[in-house]
């Protein structure tokens, strides 16, 4: 295939009217063309035109409303984490970290000393108790998933980027699906893992994931319909959020 | 952008303001249902709220990023509903109650008014796949089947479809503000 006859698909592609098939080469040539990349950013604004050509509608105002609270929340939540971070980080680390003179003086005896280890002891065995809970949570909803009437479990493999990766997915026939997934590389500043069902060559898009320090991630998500027979399913690194096709390496891929 | 990569909720609300008619008639148009449209608007709003950092003004106005999601969330919730309830939306939409163009500002009905008659420029034939592409998610095949036209005839009026939009809507780019 020419240079011109990739230019020739861009118009459909800022459509995402391609076929799987031509989608698939285009994508390949737009990751190392950088002239037909900026063709298709001018053909999708020519595509975003198409919007107006819908009526405006003003949806209830209700929406506004519920829209700010939800980030309102987020952005609390955020807060607070960092919050409790620093307060954590403010109790642990200033007594230990001042000068060992004033050490003595500011805790005052032994039995000060053995108060901080026995508190840092049950820190840690808290975390590592809520890093259990999760791992229960984890395979709990797992296993409920496989011993629902007709569900099915697919087997990923570690692809050449991560050799020691593996996943499960389980899902059941409402296509309710939970992938557990361990020995990923951590995920870049910015990036996450998205799952992908692979059909007919045509990968539609899941949802994404950021393994923890372990390697190990989890995520629920929803079957399409059209995967639940038979289906290639492939976890790739992507920017966080998720994209519409993928672009980043394979590091899981499995199926049916 | 840069305010809402900033976590400025101010500004969050402002880009809602300035965009939710737009982005709402877009979603009604593609999914024809009020309660996932505005489910879809909320996400696409959430998505803005948390990738807005992602936003590379070198690629387009916030216009076409935001038009972009907004579609492409829509046509993947129209999949997943048609998908899951075999919900044959094409064909059977409602009229919905459209707003006033009072209610959208008068430089956006001029827009529109813009694009209407660019799109009323083009014969049906090249109109129509363009049409079933955007709003409906078809591939070219999809869109072969739906009108009964070979693929190859299909291709080549949706290529020079999107070519004389381009060229009728060329030029107006500054004042299009995107």
């Amino acid at each position: 295939m020419v240079h011109n006859d990739y230019k020739e698909m861009i118009p459909a592609h800022a459509l995402s009217a391609l076929d799987a098939a031509d989608e698939r080469v285009l994508n390949e040539h737009l990751a190392e063309c950088a002239e037909c990349r900026r063709d298709l950013s001018e053909w999708e604004r020519t595509a975003a035109n198409l919007a107006l050509s819908a009526k405006p509608m003003e949806p209830s105002p209700q929406l506004r409303e519920k829209l700010l609270t939800q980030i309102r929340s987020e952005k609390t939540g955020i807060v607070r984490a960092e919050k409790s971070v620093s307060e954590r980080s403010a109790s642990n680390v200033i007594p230990l970290g001042r000068p060992s003179r004033n050490l003595w003086h500011s805790l005052g005896s032994l039995g000060s000393i053995a108060a901080i280890i026995l508190f840092a002891a049950l820190l840690v065995s808290v975390f590592m108790l809520w890093q259990q809970n999760r791992e229960l949570r984890r395979e709990n909803e797992f296993f409920q998933l496989i011993n629902a009437p007709g569900s099915r479990v697919a087997e990923l493999s570690g692809t050449s980027e991560a050799t020691g990766a593996s996943a499960k997915l389980a899902y059941d026939k409402t296509g309710r699906a939970y992938l557990i997934a361990n020995g990923l590389p951590r995920a870049p500043e910015g990036k996450e893992y998205q799952l992908w069902y692979i059909v007919d060559n045509k990968p539609l898009p899941g949802k994404t994931f950021a393994p923890d320090h372990s390697g190990r991630g989890a995520l629920n998500d929803q079957v399409p319909e059209a995967a639940r027979g038979s289906a290639t399913f492939a976890v790739t690194l992507e920017p966080a959020g998720g994209v519409r096709s993928p672009t980043g390496a394979i590091y899981l891929r499995g199926e049916l | 952008m840069k305010a809402i990569a900033a976590q400025d909720e101010a500004a969050l609300a402002q880009l809602y303001d300035a965009y939710r008619v737009i982005l709402f008639g877009l979603l009604m148009r593609i999914l024809n249902n009020r309660e996932e449209a505005e489910d879809v608007l909320q996400e696409v709003f959430l998505q803005v709220w948390r990738r807005a950092a992602d936003f590379d003004e070198n690629r387009g106005r916030p216009f076409t990023w935001l038009v972009t999601l907004a579609r492409s969330r829509g046509i993947d919730r129209l999949r997943s509903l048609a998908a899951r309830e075999r919900v044959a939306i094409a064909g059977t939409r409602q009229e919905s109650e459209a707003v006033s163009d009072a209610a959208s500002d008068a430089f956006r009905s001029e827009q529109r008014g813009l694009v209407t008659n660019a799109l009323a420029q083009l014969p049906d034939e090249q109109k129509r796949p363009l049409m079933l592409a955007y709003f409906d998610g078809l591939t070219q095949t999809e869109i072969a089947a739906r009108l009964g036209a070979p693929l190859g005839t299909v291709k080549t009026r949706m290529r020079t479809g999107t070519m004389k939009l381009r060229e009728l809507l060329a030029g107006k780019g500054e004042s299009f503000g995107f």
